[in-house]
């Protein structure tokens, strides 16, 4: 082997034994890998939940004894139940004791045989938004109930129903039900590239910064290896823990994703051999990048204090592209691939949306971003060849 | 053998090295003397190839070291001025990290580290981590990753700086040695005992210049005093203290 790189791995080496001897460096790597596992676990758990109870709804109903019918045509339905209603129905979805309450009145079987509209009133909060779509059930219940009603009433005097429906509304979905849970999986990729911003970012500082504040900087670079050689072994080591904690959020995000009931959701997930490596190959170049800037900011900070606080801020740039498509998706262009960390995001999202990026995508986002890398290491040679770098200022 | 010739180091205009020559001859110890700012640090550091001197030659070996400080630094033992530890390796992690980077492996490393190990003392402390060593302890396992590749030339910034009795007699050891092994030694001190004791040639600096240099017993000729401190003082002309 060439005495650079058999030096360059001899850094890589000290460096990763040094990190994970410390406790501290452990716990960044397990926490930046373990709290995007466990955070989508729980939101789609909770979106699964919220599905069911809108399938499951139990309707509480002031009066039922008024409309016997309506009730057995309630209690028919899938997955509805009635109960007996709270006395004062407004204090009770005021109080949030109920989400909806349906009144039926006392006249109702009087009107309902005069074939005059029968006042039936659904009591909700329109400022709680998770009970809205239990609210949107009922309302649609009640209104099926009366169609159907309507219906017969002029089938029973020779008019045809389709008479008084002019419009016949149908929703047409078009996403697949990949897609759509590739919104909801949004999460995983910002996940993914955090990772890639924690798992290395303590290497990066404590390699740098760390050094420097120890007073073994100066000793180190008096051995004859080329500062390339120096700078490329702490940023590889950096690099190799990001990787770790990319692989370990893959990992434990694809086996929640396997636990949680997501067919409940209506959504077809399918993971095989190569959805995983797709996600590995879209990430692993990203960890290069992310530990190249956190390793150039960490030498050219002042202290390692200074070089912590920069970590800080540095991890709001991969959110960027994840929030963003989060809250509003973001319709994917080509020429947004090569842009490093925007085009993992994509290649991730793409991944776990069911949709397959080309080859040609992976290659530009990889060779743009370990272009980055390498442009970023060189600045942190040429940031060790300067006196104020080496002994501080 | 280090030859120094004109050195000449500028810090924002004010030359903190300014138009140094000396020469280190193989198997001798050379001092270098001087108060604090004097430029002891600046000239050791020009030596070992972290800053770049504005003027002037440095040779290690025949090896020009301004031009080629890689090849030079192989050629050099440095025990810089702060010579921090990685509190969570071993001493024995220490040195083999430096023996690695100097291109040593395998057997040969192994035994040159129980050599240096055995040599400094250090049995008890091997495979301790060094978080938590006394300042002595620190400072052998410095040394003992400087002297790895087993340098001809060895450079120590005020190696016992700080150090109680016996670590500092335990210093004194290896440098005596290692002249007797031939090698060439130049460290910077402040400590006159020190200095009268070790050296065969005496550089004094102040303010960046040689003000004079020889033998312990020219420099108490050349000034004419009987004391080696008087001399020192005569010779950097004090009030040295403020001068920081």
């Amino acid at each position: 082997m060439n005495r650079p790189v058999a030096q360059a791995l001899v850094v890589v080496r000290k460096e990763l034994k040094d990190a994970f001897r410390d406790r501290r460096a452990i716990y960044s790597v397990l926490l930046g890998s373990l709290v995007g596992p466990i955070l989508v676990g729980v939101m789609i758990s909770a979106m699964a939940d919220r599905q069911r109870e809108i399938e499951d709804v139990a309707i509480p109903i002031v009066g039922r004894v008024h409309a016997p019918a309506l009730i057995a045509w309630l209690e028919q339905q899938t997955g509805v139940t009635v109960l007996d209603g709270p006395a004062d129905a407004e204090a009770a979805v005021r109080g949030r004791r109920e989400a909806v309450v349906v009144v039926i009145p006392e006249d109702y079987a009087e009107r309902f045989r005069a074939s005059r509209p029968v006042e039936i009133r659904v009591v909700s909060d329109g400022s709680r938004a998770a009970s809205r779509p239990k609210v949107q059930r009922v309302l649609g219940l009640l209104q099926r109930y009366g169609s159907e009603v309507g219906a017969m009433r002029l089938i029973g005097r020779g008019v045809s129903p389709a008479v008084v429906r002019p419009l016949d509304l149908v929703e047409v979905e078009v996403s697949s039900a990949q897609q759509r849970a590739a919104v909801i999986l949004n999460f995983i990729p910002l996940f993914i590239v955090l990772a890639a911003f924690t798992g290395g970012m303590h290497i990066a500082t404590d390699a740098t910064a760390g050094e420097r504040e120890r007073g073994s900087l100066e000793p180190l670079l008096v051995n004859p290896a080329p500062r390339l050689v120096i700078a490329s072994g702490k940023w590889m080591a950096a690099a190799l823990s990001a990787m770790l904690s990319v692989g370990i959020t893959t990992l434990l995000c694809l086996a929640v994703l396997r636990v949680i009931p997501l067919q409940d959701l209506g959504i077809r997930f399918r993971l095989g051999p190569a959805e995983v490596a797709g996600l590995v190959a879209g990430a692993l170049p990203l960890c290069l990048l992310a530990t190249a800037i956190q390793t150039c900011l960490a030498t050219f900070a002042r202290s390692f204090k200074e070089a912590q606080s920069y970590m800080g801020f540095l991890i709001l740039v991969p959110m960027l592209p994840g929030v963003l498509s989060a809250v509003y998706p973001i319709a994917s262009q080509p020429w947004m691939y090569p842009v490093p960390i925007l085009g993992q995001h994509l290649l991730l999202s793409d991944v776990l949306g069911g949709k397959t990026p080309g080859v040609v995508m992976f290659i530009a986002a990889a060779a743009t971003t370990l272009a980055a890398a390498l442009v970023l290491v060189g600045l942190v040679t040429a940031l060790l060849r300067r006196e104020r770098i080496i002994f501080g200022r | 053998m280090i030859r120094v010739e004109h050195l000449r180091k500028q810090f924002g205009g004010i030359a903190a090295v300014d138009d140094v020559s000396f020469e280190a001859p193989d198997g001798s110890v050379t001092g270098l003397l001087g108060p604090n700012g004097a430029g002891k640090t600046t000239t050791l550091r020009l030596l070992y190839g972290l800053m770049r001197p504005d003027a002037g030659r440095i040779e290690v070996d025949e090896v020009d070291a301004v031009a080629d400080p890689q090849r030079a630094q192989a050629r050099l033992g440095v025990l810089p001025d702060v010579s921090g530890l990685y509190p969570r390796l071993t001493a024995r992690e220490h040195i083999y990290y430096y023996g690695e980077l100097q291109g040593l492996s395998g057997p040969v490393l192994a035994r040159r580290t129980d050599d240096l190990l055995r040599l400094l003392d250090m049995a008890g402390i091997a495979d301790r981590r060094t978080v938590g060593f006394s300042h002595g302890e620190r400072t052998k396992v410095a040394l003992a990753r400087a002297l790895v590749h087993d340098p001809r030339n060895v450079l120590l910034d005020e190696p016992t700086n700080g150090l109680d009795v016996m670590s500092t007699r335990a210093v004194r050891d290896i440098i005596r040695r290692l002249k007797a092994d031939g090698r060439s030694v130049v460290f910077s001190s402040h400590v006159m005992q020190e200095v009268s004791a070790l050296c065969d040639t005496i550089i004094v600096l102040a303010r960046g210049r040689v003000v004079a240099a020889g033998t312990p017993d020219t420099l108490r000729e050349q000034t004419g005093r009987p004391n080696l401190e008087d001399a020192f003082v005569a010779l950097v002309g004090l009030p040295a203290d403020g001068d920081g």
